[in-house]
């Protein structure tokens, strides 16, 4: 029973945590002048 | 520039088309760039940023001063410049929601005598909402 909640409380902490994980910047571009 | 670019933290790669002006950013997989530092590293190798657009995906929030914002990691957030697209993100402030946008972070002043200013705080005018998950 108590590893039943143990893994529970697991994939439920990891539900919270990885969509926070993933967070981040994917891409820049920038357009620039004087370059040559 | 590339190579000053490339020695920039949380860089992967960089690619630079000198046709079309446009230079191209990939950063590491944790994502944990500085899109100011980027700029910065641009005006010092002595090319002029026309305009700067970033990729993201963060949560919702609302600063200190209650302004809506993208949180990208937990230390660095980018406010909004207000516009329909940040209005519609509203609700999600707060809520556990990943969105992905696609925004103007930079657009050099169209007054010629105003000098842009690589360290002002950079505000995220959103074009598209990507996704929401």
């Amino acid at each position: 029973m108590n590893r039943k909640k143990l893994a529970l409380l697991i994939l439920l902490g990891a539900m919270v945590v990885a969509p926070a994980a993933q967070a981040q910047i994917k891409h820049i571009e920038m357009r620039v002048e004087g370059m040559t | 520039m590339k190579q000053h670019l490339g020695r920039q933290s949380g860089v992967q790669s960089v690619e630079v088309s000198l046709i079309d002006g446009k230079v191209n950013v990939t950063p590491k997989e944790d994502g944990r760039i500085d899109p100011g530092q980027l700029l910065k590293a641009v005006y010092d190798s002595g090319v002029s940023v026309a305009e700067m657009e970033v990729t993201a995906r963060g949560k919702i929030i609302k600063d200190s001063s209650g302004n809506l914002a993208l949180q990208t990691d937990p230390n660095r957030s980018f406010v909004f410049a207000p516009n329909e697209a940040s209005k519609g993100l509203e609700p999600l402030a707060g809520s556990p929601t990943i969105v992905t946008v696609r925004g103007q972070l930079y657009k050099k002043p169209t007054e010629k005598k105003q000098k842009p200013d690589a360290s002002a705080p950079l505000k995220l005018l959103i074009l598209e909402v990507q996704k929401k998950e």
